[in-house]
């Protein structure tokens, strides 16, 4: 018995790994976007001249870029509640998990980038009587932001395909859906190309439009 | 409404600095000097690390008055002129500006850096700001002065040092003489009461140096008190009323232009000024 390719098989998975990709794009939107706070903090924190936050922002990127987003998932959704003594919400597991773990990686970004910036600049900033926070504010931030772009887009396709992982508790994200669907038409072919392209789709438009941002902040 | 106008500048002046609102007028001022001293450097030492770069250097400045340093590559000039401003701290020694105490740390830092102006090498302009923006900055965030009155500031500091038409402009689309020239608009956008220049033509092509020393000069005459580190003998000939030979850290010689330049006392300036006499 040959392999025999089903293109409507495709499309009929279509509306179910569309609601699927819909819990992906949330959980990657909600939580790359406290994410992206956490890592800008991380990273300030980080060239702080103040060492006990510099530690803390150490002590907080090591750990989580030392373990697999996998464990991290499953101690929060798995583990907290025994401490806590109830109920993780699966999206607040998940979404947690892409803040926490893409925030470490985002804190590198922000560091590399703020340290980028010439000395000349904050010099320049601290001649005309800036204080220390506005020249952050006004001077090194909005220059940094800009060559933060590039691998910021590198980290949130990459935080994206994470959600993936959060099969493993059971949440109805885009690849969970997935196999749900091939539980039950056993067409796995042609529901993993399916599931693929959707992601695809997902992540090219999110390069287009980091794309776009940064023609236009150089223009500017 | 139109009376108006003119008057703003000057009561932007008044506010930020009541008590010297005749000595901030661009009138021009006598030729010589006056004697009261804005800058006074006192057995100053600056070490980096264990490198002795400033080994008790002396210096008074009085209000109006154009000091030229020059002196050898790696001799201190820059780390000299960047305490005054407190972008290096010294390591000993006693600094004051307009009567501060700099190494008092009661002294508030930032306010002390709006009045000493600093114009770099390399201009470090802000990349991301229009040159009007750039200008402007230190009004709207340190002075606080809400932004029309800032951008009519901003223009009129654009004019004076001819670049009016840059005004929206980024400064990556500018020459490098154009840059010093805004750099120098930025720092005189918030009234220094000294202007700290380190070699701000040694960057240019020489066809642009002219355009820049052309607005120091016109500062000069107006009466701002200035210390310029340059390699630029013919500025220093023309517009310095004292000329400062550093070496090695120390003050080797000074006087005016005609003694430095026509009949310095001690060898290693007359060793200088032959390897850089061009003029
Ligand atoms: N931040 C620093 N850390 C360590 N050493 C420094 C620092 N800044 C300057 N130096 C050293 O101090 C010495 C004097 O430097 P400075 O920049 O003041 O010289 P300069 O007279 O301005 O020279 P140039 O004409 O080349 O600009 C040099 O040996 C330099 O390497
Ligand atoms: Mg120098």
């Amino acid at each position: 018995m040959g392999f025999e390719f089903q293109f409507g098989v495709m499309w009929e998975a279509l509306p179910e790994l569309l609601k699927g990709a819909q819990l992906t794009i949330g959980i990657a939107f909600v939580g790359l976007l406290i994410g992206f706070f956490l890592g800008a903090a991380a990273g300030l924190a980080k060239t702080s001249r103040i060492t006990i936050l510099r530690r803390i922002a150490i002590l907080y990127i090591e750990t989580i870029r030392g373990t697999p987003i996998m464990v991290q998932v499953m101690f929060i959704y798995f583990g907290l509640p025994l401490l806590l003594g109830m109920r993780v919400d699966p999206f607040f597991a998940a979404t947690s998990s892409i803040a926490i773990n893409a925030g470490a990686y985002i804190a590198e970004i922000v560091r590399g980038a703020i340290e980028s910036i010439e000395n000349g600049q904050t010099e320049a900033g601290r001649s005309i009587g800036l204080t220390h926070m506005q020249n952050l504010l006004y001077v090194v931030w909005p220059q940094a932001f800009r060559r933060m772009l590039p691998p910021l887009g590198n980290q949130f396709i990459i935080s994206v395909k994470d959600t993936a992982l959060f099969v493993v508790i059971g949440i109805g994200e885009l690849t969970r859906t997935g196999q749900e669907i091939i539980a039950v038409n056993f067409r796995a072919f042609e529901v993993w190309l399916a599931v693929g392209l959707v992601y695809l789709a997902i992540t090219l438009t999110l390069s287009k439009l980091l794309s776009i941002a940064e023609k236009r902040m150089e223009l500017t | 409404m139109t009376a108006s106008k003119p008057i703003l500048a000057d009561n932007l002046k008044q506010d930020r600095n009541p008590a010297d609102h005749s000595e901030s007028s661009t009138k021009a001022r006598p030729a010589t000097p006056a004697t009261e001293v804005i800058v006074k450097i006192r057995n100053v030492y600056k070490y980096f690390g264990d490198l002795e770069v400033i080994k008790g250097v002396d210096l008074d400045v009085s209000v109006g008055e154009v000091v030229v340093i020059i002196g050898a590559s790696g001799s201190g000039k820059s780390t000299l002129l960047r305490c005054i401003n407190k972008l290096e701290d010294v390591t000993s020694g006693e600094l004051v500006f307009d009567g501060l105490d700099l190494n008092d740390t009661k002294v508030d830092v930032n306010y002390v850096r709006t009045e000493v102006g600093m114009v770099f090498q390399h201009f470090n302009l802000f990349p991301h700001m229009t040159v009007l923006e750039n200008v402007t900055l230190g009004p709207r965030k340190v002075r606080n002065i809400p932004a029309p009155e800032a951008s009519k500031l901003g223009r009129e500091l654009l004019e004076k040092v001819g670049l009016s038409d840059k005004a929206d402009t980024y400064p990556g689309k500018l020459s490098g003489g154009q840059k010093q020239r805004v750099a120098i608009a930025r720092s005189l956008a918030l009234s220094p009461k000294v202007m700290l220049f380190d070699e701000p033509t040694s960057a240019l092509d020489p066809e642009l140096v002219g355009e820049v020393l052309m607005v120091m000069k016109q500062l000069a005459i107006e009466g701002m008190t200035m210390i310029v580190v340059t390699h630029e003998m013919g500025f220093a000939k023309e517009v310095a009323d004292r000329v400062i030979f550093i070496d090695k850290g120390l003050i080797e010689e000074q006087g005016s232009p005609q003694q430095i330049f026509e009949n310095p006392q001690s060898q290693r300036t007359r060793d200088f000024l032959s390897k850089v006499k061009t003029f």
